[in-house]
């Protein structure tokens, strides 16, 4: 009798080349790399979009289950936004942006989607059960590796103002929209909405964004 | 700057209330700087997401999408031309054919859109179904079964104690089993399984000790979810033969394909 089974997790992933971006040329080989993948994609090669999953899996997962919490939620959405990925590959194209931030603005998109759609019930004293002051922020922060990229992003976080890092840390992580994000800071919407795009404005510029 | 340009950066966040989304969609169709804007805070948004950490995604969710993209066609490229943009928008857009993003975004919330309202469609011919004595009901009950399903692998891929096994037939088929103990439930998932005949299926079972019982049949060919029928209680290993069509009551020994041990 054939016994075989392997631990949980093995499961004969290919062995991945790369697949954390280095800094500078690293950075722009990973983002090659994942436009080739997404074009094969699109020709309906399922082993490449296997290895576009696994080097984007964990990123993409970060930010649905940093938006919902709930792995339950978070588990349905990821399989919406890679099934959907999937289907539009060949919609896809570099002028578009990076695959990352496609993929991200997607992931986003429906992880707040599902927030919204499940925020009227019980989620939402719960969501809006906030205690103020930098609790959210020390949230995001804690437990993060100490990775080259992390500790950029987390540099210019910390270049921004106070309220612009507040402001867009609820927004982004939190999921809240801008009138809720006005109502928990008690400032004026007009006021969270520059916040918001100042913030955005900060770390673009603090990163070195090019689009 | 006008007051809508304002509104960019809580767009990009998906912060900006159902109303004043209409309103900055159609702006943004319209303006390139606000376009080029949108296209910039989409990608530092993304290395945003670099503070979310987080435990990598459960391993079975990877089995679970890899085997539902197998059954979806990805859709054709759009057609070549953004003629319709370049007629109406200022010549810029024409330059810069990044402005097809927001472009892309509109087709996929009006897309959503269709799909709320076919929901609503949906929900109305059920009411009428009902009424008529239950004409649609198959189809409706087919679907919900689906959701129940799809609903019960969620579940069992974000258990707790979830435990992947993954194995190769001795035909060469690809398979993992994916257990939970808590839930009391195990399922079946084959990728790209062999093809074994009309007049044949692999069958599944579940093991207590020596005693083989038998469980679901799977057809061969292509990639296949199935549960188990049984619960886990007191089984120590899981199993797939070859039988013929309908299965069998014990399994045939030369053609047993895997067994694996909990």
């Amino acid at each position: 009798m054939n016994v075989s089974s392997v631990p949980p997790g093995a499961e004969g992933q290919p062995p991945r080349s790369g697949s954390r971006s280095e800094a500078g040329s690293g950075r722009e080989t990973e983002a090659a790399q994942l436009v080739e993948l997404m074009t094969l994609s699109s020709r309906g090669h399922e082993e490449a979009f296997a290895e576009l999953y696994d080097r984007t899996s964990q990123r993409i997962y970060g930010i649905i289950l940093r938006v919902l919490r709930s792995p339950d939620h978070a588990a349905e959405v990821m399989q919406e936004v890679y099934v959907e990925v999937w289907r539009q590959s060949a919609r896809y194209s570099s002028g578009k942006g990076s695959v990352i931030a496609w993929m991200t603005t997607m992931a986003h998109r429906r992880a707040v989607d599902r927030v919204r759609s499940v925020s009227s019930e019980v989620a939402r004293d719960e969501r809006y059960a906030y205690h103020g002051g930098d609790r959210e922020i020390d949230l995001v922060w804690d437990g993060v590796e100490q990775r080259l990229d992390v500790e950029r992003v987390r540099k210019g976080m910390a270049s921004l103002t106070p309220i612009q890092r507040e402001a867009l840390t609820l927004a982004y992580f939190g999921g809240y929209t801008q009138s809720q994000v006005a109502q928990l800071l008690k400032l004026p919407l007009g006021t969270v909405k520059t916040r918001i795009r100042d913030g955005l404005i900060g770390l673009r510029d603090a990163l070195g964004v090019e689009a | 700057m006008s007051e809508i340009h304002g509104a960019v950066g809580s767009y990009v966040v998906n912060a900006l209330d159902p109303d004043e989304l209409e309103e900055f969609e159609a702006h943004l169709a319209a303006c390139p700087t606000c376009s080029r804007e949108v296209r910039e805070f989409a990608e530092t948004a993304a290395e945003l997401s670099l503070l979310a950490s987080a435990p990598p995604p459960p391993p079975a969710l990877r089995s679970s999408i890899l085997a539902a993209i197998s059954e979806v066609r990805p859709l054709p490229p759009e057609p070549p031309a953004e003629t319709v943009a370049a007629e109406s928008a200022p010549r810029e857009v024409v330059a810069a054919p990044t402005a097809g993003r927001p472009v892309d975004e509109l087709a996929l919330r009006r897309q959503r859109r269709r799909t709320r309202i076919l929901s609503v469609l949906v929900a109305a011919v059920v009411a009428a179904a009902l009424a008529l004595g239950g004409v649609v009901y198959g189809l409706v009950n087919a679907r919900q079964v689906q959701v129940a399903q799809q609903a019960a692998e969620t579940e069992l891929l974000t258990a707790p104690d979830v435990k992947t096994y993954s194995a190769t037939m001795k035909d060469g088929g690809q398979i993992s089993f994916v257990v939970s103990k808590s839930l009391d439930r195990a399922m079946f998932i084959g990728r790209d399984l062999p093809t074994v005949g009309a007049d044949r299926t692999y069958q599944l079972w579940t093991l207590e000790g020596q005693r083989p019982i038998a469980d679901n049949v799977v057809p061969g060919g292509g990639d296949r979810k199935e549960f188990f029928r049984e619960t886990l209680d007191g089984v120590t290993g899981l199993a797939v033969s070859v039988e013929t069509a309908g299965g069998a009551q014990q399994p045939t020994p030369s053609t047993i394909q895997v067994v694996t041990e909990l």
